[in-house]
């Protein structure tokens, strides 16, 4: 009864955190009108929808008595893709026709007219079927113009694939975006790593004056929102810039305006702001699990005669894998979601953009690409996904990495 | 450089149908640019807050100058621009030039002396050259630090707003006729109502812009119901938002945008319908409205991006004056400033290309560029439609700029923008006003 209640709870849980992914690849997979004119959920089942369909092309004039034509044909001879098919239902005609009620005037007709019902467009019986053929038969032969009508049809579910052929190869927008991020998240996952692990072995197991003071600062740091820091931080990159291009121009002899000229927002810069955030919470992290290490271990390697270095490089890394590991997990999710960073201090050029910024900007363009939007934020999800997934099992141990420990 | 141009003039080909000189025409020349100087390899980076399709244009206009002088052209975009360009500023890491979409960012930005001036040479120019010359002088001067006045900001690509965008297929289909006065329209929504139909298609909702829509509507209403004199007044706050001429307009406003029957979705749903899905009502299936008020740049947001407009399915008319009124044909319109943010000759450069009569074309053969550069060939404009809207600005007896963007930035990207969203969820006319007028109070 309970373990049923249990099971039940858990997959309505399981429902509602899969629930938004789901509508995220439906709809990357639905056609760009369907995806705005209809909910996702009436992607799996025939939907009535409104199409609008031309009787025939414009500029076409030869005279007839009797045109034959098929609406899905004509709705399909110009899409390559997400091809309308299914039973038309109806079409909602609207028109002036004559008045019956006052001779010599018109009135506005909408009406809506089903299969097999006649109907008068510019003078001449059409007929339609539900299979989508029509005929429009004139008295004599005539040269109407086309017509419009909105036709609605019971629509069978259609996926394609359109939306991830246009991000990955029409334009190069993803692809660059997935370099760029890339560029920017490797490096600023290794080399916070790098650092707070050795300064962690230095706070945990190193004696030096002040060590408990400096500890509670670092720590103190995690605090610091990065926002409040984009405008000293980038007044420091500009300061370093210039700095740097003087000595570009000194060294290399080019003119200032000119080739010389270092950039203050670039890949780099990103990686020391990314380092210089996510090191307090890896020191903190690592600090309280190296320091949780069997001391009898460390003291033993000590009397047989190593070093600090040897102690750190032989026992600590490969002890700390999980701790090393479910930190890098964090700082790399962290990094490859990041967005505001990368837009105060990251490069500005189209090609160097990283994923989040592209992502914002296919949504900012016209703010309507939702089909292209959601393409790319499937493709975005996968390596954050490959990443958690490949080192997943370290990290339940490296969460628990600071809450357990002994002394 | 000649093969660069070619693909660029090749893939312009696809997207200019209309005759006139084309894109590669008046970018193939670099004669008619005049003597601009040789910046060979010399990096120009602009900021602004086009994106997309504008980027692209912008991008190829730009290519015109780089072809001609050797240098470099880098834009970069972002909707954030306006809190981007503050932190790059102050942080010193300034844009050659910065393209603001409103006046008053730009003269905070001057203000705290982040902005080159362009000289008086320049002035003199723009309102010898302009359309209307003088007063787009005034939207670029501002006063720096010590209160000086200096010409700061140049304008460059205009929108037109006063224009009301329908489906000639669904006029046919309805028999209605355009009308050319503002009771002419005011009944055609009437007979729209009786036949059924649903006039108006209205949305205000634009993320932290929400509203800006609706001061759209009354701006082009003020111009309508009172006299520019007292549109100048209302813009420098001489007159007060909640006086009469004010209220009015405002009332006017309300019977289009607070009519079920008129809205399509409902009253209601202005305020929570993003001004960029709107238009797609005229061309739904069935249509959901017939006609759309909004600016020359809404094309972009229809379902195939403005090619309706080409292909016949899209036109618009001129926003119609009350004939009562007697007021003339008022237009209402906007501009990008472009400013210099880190002087360097080949940034002065630039600027002097804007000055070109083929800068302008350059642009204008693309699309949706408007521009009132007396000296540019009109049957440049991309499209007829875009010649139409050059017409209606010549037409033109009365020419106002936005008045958000000319009123300090607290009211026309803050109290204006969120009071109107208020009033289109039901907060009444006088409150609406009296919140206005009392912010403003507490700026002044």
């Amino acid at each position: 009864m309970t373990r049923t209640f249990r099971n039940v709870v858990l997959a309505l849980i399981v429902v509602i955190w899969v629930l938004p992914f789901i509508a995220l690849v439906t709809t990357s997979l639905r056609s760009e009108t369907a995806s705005k004119t209809s909910g996702f959920w009436t992607a799996f089942t025939p939907t009535e929808l409104g199409h609008r369909f031309g009787t025939h092309d414009k500029g076409k004039t030869e005279p007839f008595v009797t045109m034959s034509g098929n609406i899905f044909e004509r709705l399909n001879h110009d899409r390559e893709s997400y091809e309308v098919a299914g039973d038309v239902t109806s079409i909602l005609f609207k028109g002036r026709l004559p008045d019956p009620d006052k001779p010599g005037k018109t009135k506005l007709i909408r009406k809506l007219i089903f299969a097999g019902e006649v109907m008068d467009v510019r003078g001449g019986e059409f007929v339609f079927q539900s299979s989508g053929d029509f005929t429009w038969t004139f008295p004599e032969a005539t040269a109407p113009k086309p017509k419009n009508l909105d036709a609605f049809i019971n629509q069978s579910p259609v996926f394609g694939t359109d939306a991830y052929i246009e991000v990955l190869f029409e334009n190069k927008n993803v692809p660059n975006a997935l370099i760029s991020s890339f560029i920017v998240t490797i490096p600023a996952t290794i080399i916070p790593i790098t650092i707070a692990a050795f300064a962690a072995y230095a706070f945990a197991w190193m004696r030096f004056p002040g060590r408990d003071w400096l500890f509670v600062i670092v720590v103190s740091l995690m605090v610091v929102p990065t926002q409040l820091a984009f405008l000293p931080v980038l007044q420091g990159f500009s300061g370093i810039a210039s700095w740097a291009t003087s000595l570009n121009a000194w060294m290399t002899d080019c003119e200032i305006t000119k080739t010389c000229q270092v950039a203050s927002k670039s890949f780099a810069s990103l990686w020391v702001t990314h380092t210089a955030f996510g090191l307090p919470l890896a020191i903190y992290l690592l600090r309280n699990y190296i320091v949780g290490l069997p001391k009898e271990l460390l003291e033993s390697a000590r009397i047989d005669g190593a070093s600090h270095l040897k102690i750190f490089t032989r026992l600590i890394i490969p002890l700390s894998v999980p701790a090393l590991a479910s930190f890098s997990i964090f700082q790399f999710l962290w990094v490859w979601n990041d967005l505001i960073v990368a837009l105060y201090i990251g490069p500005a050029d189209a090609a160097d953009l990283v994923f989040p910024i592209r992502l914002q900007k296919q949504l900012g363009t016209f703010k309507d690409q939702l089909h292209l939007l959601n393409a790319s934020a499937v493709i975005s999800m996968i390596v954050p996904v490959i990443v958690f997934l490949s080192m997943q099992r370290y990290f339940v141990r490296g969460l628990l990495a600071g809450s357990v420990k002994g002394g | 450089m000649k093969s660069y141009l070619g693909t660029a003039a090749s893939v312009l080909a696809a997207a200019t149908l209309f005759a006139g000189p084309s894109f590669a025409d008046v970018c193939d020349t670099p004669t008619k640019l005049g003597d601009l100087g040789k910046f060979e390899g010399e990096v120009i980076t602009i900021m602004g807050s086009m994106e997309g399709k504008d980027e692209e244009m912008l991008t190829n206009t730009a290519s015109c100058f780089e072809a001609a002088t050797g240098a470099v052209v880098k834009y970069s975009g972002s909707r954030d621009f306006a809190a981007l360009i503050v932190a790059d500023l102050r942080s010193n890491n300034s844009p050659n030039i910065a393209i603001f979409p409103q006046p008053g960012l730009a003269g905070d930005m001057a203000k705290e002396g982040h902005l080159v001036p362009l000289g008086q040479e320049s002035a003199d120019w723009m309102a010898e050259n302009y359309g209307a010359g003088p007063s787009w002088v005034a939207l670029g001067t501002y006063a720096d630090k010590d209160g000086k006045e200096d010409f700061y900001g140049f304008a460059y690509k205009m929108d037109l707003k006063s224009l009301v965008w329908y489906s000639p297929e669904q006029f046919e289909d309805n028999g209605y006729e355009i009308p050319t006065t503002m009771e002419g329209l005011i009944a055609l929504s009437d007979q729209m109502v009786e036949d059924g139909n649903t006039p108006w298609c209205i949305g205000v909702e634009s993320g932290n812009a929400t509203g800006w829509t609706a001061t759209d509507w009354m701006e082009d209403l003020m111009l309508r119901t009172t006299t520019p004199e007292n549109y100048d007044r209302w813009v420098s706050n001489d007159l007060p938002f909640n006086s009469p001429e004010v209220l009015k307009a405002m009332e006017v406003y309300g019977q289009f945008s607070r009519n079920d029957d008129y809205v399509a979705g409902g009253a209601s749903s202005v305020a929570t319908t993003f001004f960029g899905d709107a238009p797609k009502g005229l061309f739904s299936s069935p249509a959901s409205c017939l006609m759309h008020r909004q600016a020359s740049f809404i094309p972009a947001f229809f379902p195939n991006k403005g090619e309706e407009v080409a292909n016949g399915e899209a036109d618009f008319f001129y926003f119609p004056p009350y004939e009562a009124a007697d007021l003339g044909n008022p237009v209402l319109g906007a501009g990008t400033l472009w400013t210099m943010t880190k002087d360097s000759p080949a940034t002065r450069a630039f600027f002097e290309y804007m000055k070109e009569a083929s800068a302008h074309e350059a642009w204008m053969a693309q699309g949706t560029f408007l521009t009132a550069h007396k000296g540019a060939d009109l049957s440049a404009y991309a499209t007829p439609a875009l010649r139409k809207q050059g017409e209606i600005l010549s037409n033109a007896t009365t020419f106002r700029f936005d008045a958000s963007d000319l009123m300090p930035g607290a009211i026309g990207a803050g109290a204006f923008w969120s009071e109107m969203t208020a009033f289109a969820n039901g907060q009444d006319a006088k409150t609406t006003a009296d919140n206005i007028q009392s912010a403003w109070d507490a700026i002044k």
